[in-house]
């Protein structure tokens, strides 16, 4: 039997889930959307049924605005791939008065459902406990108070879900004398809906997703003739009458007198909100919060894929000492073990920034986040939401595109996704910190020695930082125009986050990374190495020196291509760095190292900066690289997307490869554009 | 007892004790505000602004909802009293 737990979001409906499968559990999506789609079998420990449980997405209402909406709402109403057997209520006990309007939603469908009365620690010490068999009396289902953090009260939930299989009686809601829009609107339905269904048309008119609802044939040719304004009129009949029913019973529950204009489960909380959201000190609690994520986030991962690269590099060795050189073994060393290694490398990233994120989301913190730069985020005409997934691009972006769920509009998500790569992530760091520290030394005329090294870093981040939000600017009033979301964000009590329900999520996101991602980005690393390493040398010598790098496929190409390097302040050698670093921004330095021919420390590659600041054009006797070339680079990589495990994550994101591709080549072509500026107006000033 | 006077929420003053008249329009939107308890008859109060001016937090039916000026224009209040300070 399948059981289906609805709840508002911070009701603790996950917890719970995560209490009743015993954390066991597997993500999938819903088909079509990227609605995640959790469930799980009962815990052996409360006995070996096959009990089924799906966790839906947290909604206030199961009013068709939204993909998360209709995925509740198919999912209950039985259009689910799915049978449904019982319903799993989880009501928050601190907030009655919100939290029954989903109740009657759901009671109106006539499935079976069980209330988990969840949170009553919190509702007693707000002084709002309530009396559970008074409210299954009002509510006609069975009513068990439960804990989901203590995991009270779940032994009489299940029993009830045993018991509950027989369906109540649907409690329709009939339109009052005055609700004229309403009877209306409901008469078009008499022949091809039941009154209920009827019911959930009207309002998916009134919010304009008629779509979302799937509605039948009959069923559109029955509403082709109902006026927009008449169903936004009845839709709003409903939702007062379903309000009255929750106001009747909260009075009853001597509820009702207890939050007149007024909060008691907030108590607390407003009191922290009056630093953490004060106009001055909100901000910067805010600032600080995000420090010490960023700093945790590189410090910690930092060495652990410093570990992995290591680890890799040491098995790759132990492969080609084993099998010996050849044509196989570098296939497995530098193609599928590197490839390997590409995708574990972004774990630490992605598992600490999901905690880092779960933990902020769960405690509520997350919430005022948005409320706290809403403002900023909607002059691009997005939702505060986007604020956090757009920062934590300059540590990653795989991360962070995949933190993009958190926004319900799809094409805010994929202005927000289009957007991140522009953040310079931390991958970029040591590409800039090799140019600069080869090219821009004191001694060099170009700059006074006054100027930091440093504020021509800053300066790459600003024009990232710039240019993230300008494009996002452009992309939402050109090729992904919608209004501006509107901001209806609920602030809930802040709560002690638990770590156990974190780390699930960030297994979970991680195991979907590796998995779906993974493949692609191994594939691309064979397909990379291929072209770095064919054809093979002739004289079979298998020498790893400059000529081979050059004579290879990807080296002749950028031969070929030094015609439109040359316009950027390029050359074929820098080209190769280009291509290889496609595979990670940071392999530019590795490969740059390859073609002058020597083993370059990623970390500290002096060796390398060196022969970039004194390589000389035999022909002219000019230096090659010049600040000017090298700040050209720079800038080139600022805009370009040479990161195929973000076009990997994209893809998975969106599910196909149109919006990798558009960002693929729009970026590079930026990318290009802006460095032939730079290069070109730097030369007509006089510099290089 | 102070007249009743239909005004936005969007000008609501710190303090004031209000109700709920109506959600103006249509769209989501107005769908979205009605079912998250903005419906006639219900309190609702100004907690605060964010640091910009905008959004706005409200206190309303026991907890406390966020919505910028422009959606809180759509909801008509009448202020009952002065909640003591």
């Amino acid at each position: 039997m399948t059981i289906a737990i609805a709840g508002n979001p911070n009701v603790g409906k996950t917890s719970l889930f995560n209490v009743l499968t015993g954390s066991r559990h597997s993500v999938g999506n819903y088909p079509g959307v990227t609605v995640e789609r959790r469930f799980g079998k009962l815990a052996p420990r409360f006995g070996g049924e096959t009990l089924v449980f799906v966790d839906l997405p947290g909604t206030y209402s199961l009013t068709v605005s939204s993909e998360d909406e209709a995925v509740a709402f198919r999912a209950l109403t039985g259009a689910d791939d799915q049978t449904l057997g019982t319903v799993l209520l989880v009501l928050d006990a601190s907030n009655l008065a919100r939290n029954l309007y989903l109740a009657f939603q759901v009671l109106e469908l006539g499935v079976p459902t069980v209330v988990a009365l969840n949170m009553v620690d919190v509702a007693e010490r707000a002084d709002l406990a309530v009396d559970s068999a008074a409210l299954a009396k009002a509510l006609g289902v069975a009513v068990v108070p439960t804990n989901a953090r203590t995991g009270e009260g779940v032994a009489a939930l299940l029993e009830a879900l045993r018991t509950a299989s027989s369906a109540p009686a649907p409690q329709p809601l009939q339109p009052g004398a005055d609700a004229t829009a309403w009877r209306d609107s409901a008469a078009m339905f008499d022949n091809v809906a039941d009154a209920v269904r009827g019911r959930w048309l009207i309002a998916a008119i009134a919010t304009g997703q008629l779509e979302l609802a799937r509605p039948s044939e009959d069923e559109r040719i029955a509403l082709a003739d109902l006026e927009l304004d008449t169903a936004m009129r009845a839709t709003s009949q409903i939702v007062t009458a379903r309000y009255q029913r929750v106001d009747k019973i909260l009075g009853q529950l001597g509820y009702a007198e207890k939050i007149r204009g007024t909060a008691p489960a907030m108590s607390a909380s407003a009191r922290i909100d009056k630093v953490l959201t004060h106009r001055i000190w909100g901000l910067v609690a805010f600032v600080g919060v995000m420090s010490v994520v960023f700093v945790a986030i590189f410090s910690w991962a930092d060495p652990v894929m410093g570990l992995i690269e290591f680890a890799v590099g040491w098995l790759g060795q132990q492969v080609a000492n084993g099998l010996g050189p050849g044509l196989f073994t570098d296939l497995l060393k530098d193609g599928v073990i590197s490839g390997v290694g590409n995708v574990l490398v972004f774990v630490p990233q992605i598992a600490l920034l999901f905690l880092f994120l779960g933990l902020l989301e769960d405690s509520g913190y997350l919430a005022r986040a948005a409320f706290l730069l809403d403002r900023l985020m909607s002059r691009l005409g997005l939702h505060g939401r986007a604020f956090i997934p757009l920062l934590s691009g300059y540590a990653c972006s795989i991360p962070a595109i995949m933190s993009t769920r958190t926004i319900s509009n799809v094409k805010d998500r994929m202005v927000t996704i289009l957007m991140i790569p522009y953040m310079s992530c931390s991958a970029r760091l040591p590409i800039y910190a090799l140019v600069i520290g080869a090219l821009f030394v004191s001694t060099d005329p170009w700059i006074s020695d006054g100027v930091d090294r440093g504020l021509i870093l800053l300066a790459m981040y600003a024009l990232s930082t710039v240019s993230a939000l300008a494009m996002g600017y452009l992309y939402k009033r050109t090729i992904l125009v919608s209004p501006t979301p509107p901001l209806v964000l609920e602030l809930p009590p802040y709560r002690m986050p638990r770590l156990g329900n974190t780390l699930l999520v960030v297994y979970d996101k991680t195991k979907a990374f590796v998995r779906d991602a993974g493949t692609v980005i191994l594939a691309f690393t064979i397909v990379l190495w291929a072209v770095l390493s064919f054809p093979r040398d002739a004289t079979g010598a298998g020498g790893e020196g400059p000529t081979r790098v050059a004579d290879s496929y990807g080296g002749r190409a950028a031969q070929l291509m030094e015609p439109a390097l040359k316009p950027i302040g390029q050359d074929w050698r820098i080209g190769v760095g280009i291509l290889a670093s496609f595979a990670a921004r940071e392999v530019m330095v590795s490969s740059l190292g390859l073609v002058y021919g020597m083993e370059a420390d990623e970390d500290d590659p002096v060796e390398l900066r060196r022969a970039l600041r004194e390589d000389v054009d035999e022909a002219t006797g000019k230096k090659r690289h010049t600040p000017l070339s090298g700040l050209a680079l720079m800038v080139f990589f600022v805009y370009a997307c040479q990161c195929m495990s973000t076009l990997a994550v994209v893809k998975r994101e969106t599910g196909g490869w149109k919006w990798p591709a558009f960002m693929f080549f729009s970026m590079t072509a930026i990318a290009y554009v802006a460095a032939l500026l730079v290069f070109q107006i730097g030369r007509l000033l006089g510099y290089g | 007892m102070v007249p009743a006077v239909v005004q936005s929420l969007a000008t609501l003053q710190r303090g004031v004790d209000a109700e709920v008249v109506s959600v103006e329009g249509g769209g989501a939107i107005a769908v979205r505000l009605l079912e998250m308890g903005f419906v006639p008859g219900s309190h609702v109060s100004v907690v605060k602004a964010a640091p910009f001016g905008d959004p706005l937090e409200f206190c309303l039916r026991g907890y406390h909802v966020s919505l910028r000026k422009a959606e809180a224009a759509r909801v008509k209040v009448t202020g009952v009293k002065v909640a003591s300070p």
